[in-house]
């Protein structure tokens, strides 16, 4: 799946990934590709602008570590972000569960209930 | 990154240090340089990683726009643009009713071109997608308006003494924007 794709959904899906405990930005990456089977294939650097932006709507948080004389940014949820993460999840399943409907049984309907035959 | 590493890793980051600011560019370092010790793990010669990191990451323009899209300071300057037309409207009742212009001729042109350049900065920094253009042209039009707000503010004290109630409105007004301006640079400064 390409980014464009993803669109929208992307906070979501850097907030889940940040579930498990706090993750640096590659990290976050590694974990989104373990999680899908390596079918997410997102621009790596794309992911940090997004990173910042959660951050600065207060959904993550931001800290600094030295790592191999590198400097790192780790992020974690907070408890905003754990909120907004369980409310995407079930707006998710809501939407899915609609979409799975309208996809998989209209046709159905349409066999069911056959046009009116003019003649 | 050490000097060991490949020159197109150094090259590339060299492009994003100069558009970001140091905290930015000290992430995407660390983020590449991982992507990067993964591509050797998996046995590809320092060059291959390098140009296998390099296309991962994506491209540097592509990085840019997301910052860009990010920056604290355009959505800031943004806020105020739209804030603004309020606070003018409100202090133009105030003026024309009180009929205390704050200060002789030059001053008000003074005053004008103050404006004029407050509108300017942070129009740079809502358009500009360069991330340092926008950033200090954002916080220099934050610091002028709030210089602005506060000599009206006081000007109109001093000259009207006794204030109506659309110049107590205008006042209010401009103190909320020297407060949304006081705001918008301490969080432009928190997010680099």
């Amino acid at each position: 799946m390409r980014a464009e794709e993803l669109k929208g959904h992307l906070d979501a899906v850097l907030l889940a990934a940040l579930e498990g405990g706090p993750r640096h930005g590659y990290a976050v990456i590694e974990a989104l590709r373990q999680s899908t089977g390596g079918r997410l294939d997102l621009p790596t650097g794309t992911i940090y602008p997004a990173l910042r932006r959660l951050e600065q709507a207060g959904l993550i948080a931001g800290t600094w570590s030295v790592v191999g004389g590198r400097r790192r940014r780790e992020y974690q949820l907070t408890p905003a972000g754990v909120r907004a993460l369980s409310g995407r999840r079930a707006a998710w399943r809501d939407f899915s569960a609609i979409v799975t409907a309208a996809l998989e049984n209209a046709g159905l309907e349409n066999t069911a209930c056959p046009s009116p035959n003019p003649a | 990154m050490p000097e060991s590493e490949p020159r197109l890793i150094r090259g590339y980051l060299e492009v994003l240090a100069a558009q970001l600011p140091g905290p930015i560019a000290e992430e995407l370092a660390d983020g590449l340089t991982e992507t990067h010790r993964s591509y050797l793990t998996r046995g590809l010669s320092a060059d291959a990683a390098a140009e296998a990191a390099a296309e991962e990451f994506g491209s540097a323009e592509e990085i840019l726009a997301g910052f860009a899209r990010v920056n604290p300071a355009r959505r800031a300057a943004r806020r105020l643009l739209g804030f603004g037309p309020v606070v003018g409207g409100c202090w133009a009742a105030a003026l024309a009713t009180s009929r205390a212009w704050p200060g002789p001729l030059p001053t008000r042109v003074a005053l004008g071109l103050a404006l004029v350049s407050c509108i300017g900065l942070l129009a740079v920094a809502a358009l500009d997608r360069r991330y340092r253009v926008a950033f200090y042209s954002g916080v220099a039009g934050c610091v002028g308006f709030a210089a602005l707000d506060a000599s009206l503010i006081v000007g109109t004290l001093l000259v009207a003494g006794r204030t109506s109630w659309v110049t107590a409105l205008a006042i209010a007004v401009s103190s909320g924007r020297i407060a949304l301006c006081a705001r918008a640079a301490v969080a432009s400064q928190q997010n680099t």
